[in-house]
């Protein structure tokens, strides 16, 4: 592999690393924010 | 009402950090491929450099929030020094991953190896498996007082491996080339102004992409602590 090449590694490790995080941020928190209104939900269900 | 408007603040300010980061971070890669000389020794490779210095320094800026973060812990026993501090960890060991792996891929064609078992690497290695320990610990422990406060010690020794890897270069013979930003000769006297320059803007980019990262970091887990907090009301009253 030639100096181009280990560039591009490089910097699909970094942008991919990142990339791929803020990707698994955005689902935990997607499936945590249903959890909250089903949650909230079924509590205003217990109120009624 | 309040709480409403305190959300919609704090995503309008989530918003423009996440502009300026980006606007940062294309100023970063402009100056890293079209702006900065290629060096003369190492050939187009050495721009790897822009890269790999801003992570290393995220990651140790990450792991002094845990340290900063732990002892508040300790001291206040707030849950909320605990949430800075695990957030921080974690991105902290995705960024020093990131440093082990820039590292090799830089190696390879100037050192003509991938790794060498010196002083840096090693001590390098070593901060990335304590911290990773760190969150292996939070993931198999019940959450609560206890958990966090033996993460918060671990936090804190952890740290302490960071001046080693600053002072490895100078204190022992390494692969690993000398510090050019903060040298004997001055700060960046090393290294040509432009390189300087785009290091300069990569390390801001990367500095505000922490303080993005952090930010809905933070806020995952207080969307977590909601939860537990229905889920223990909801069986308590039933």
């Amino acid at each position: 592999m030639d100096q181009l090449g280990f560039l591009f590694a490089a910097n699909l490790c970094v942008w991919g690393g990142i990339f791929f995080y803020v990707l698994t941020l955005k689902k935990r928190q997607a499936a945590l924010e249903r959890d909250l209104q089903l949650l909230k939900e079924e509590s205003g269900k217990d109120g009624d | 009402m309040a709480e409403e408007n305190s959300s919609k603040e704090i995503s309008s300010s989530q918003g423009g950090l996440f502009w300026l980061t980006a606007g940062t971070m294309l100023a970063a890669l402009i100056a890293i491929y079209v702006w900065v000389p290629t060096e003369k020794n190492e050939g187009i490779i050495q721009r790897v450099m822009y890269f790999h210095i801003p992570c290393a320094w995220l990651a140790f800026f990450a792991f002094f929030i845990v340290f900063v973060s732990s002892i508040l812990f300790l001291w206040k026993k707030e849950r909320e020094w605990d949430i800075y501090a695990h957030c921080s960890a974690e991105i902290g060991v995705i960024f020093c991953s990131l440093v082990l792996i820039t590292g090799p891929i830089w190696a390879r064609p100037v050192w003509g190896v991938w790794w060498v078992w010196d002083a840096r690497l090693t001590s390098t290695l070593v901060l990335w498996l304590i911290y990773v320990a760190y969150l292996m610990l939070r993931g198999q422990t019940e959450a609560g007082s206890i958990r966090a406060r033996y993460s918060a010690v671990v936090g804190i020794v952890g740290f302490l491996d960071i001046p080693l890897i600053h002072f490895s270069v100078l204190w022992w013979r390494t692969f690993h080339p000398k510090p050019k930003v903060i040298s004997s000769e001055g700060l960046g006297k090393g290294m040509d102004p432009s390189m300087l320059i785009t290091l300069g803007i990569s390390l801001a980019a990367f500095t505000l992409l922490y303080c993005l990262l952090m930010g809905r970091r933070v806020a995952l887990e207080r969307t977590k602590d909601e939860i537990d907090r229905l889920k223990r009301e909801k069986l308590y009253s039933s």
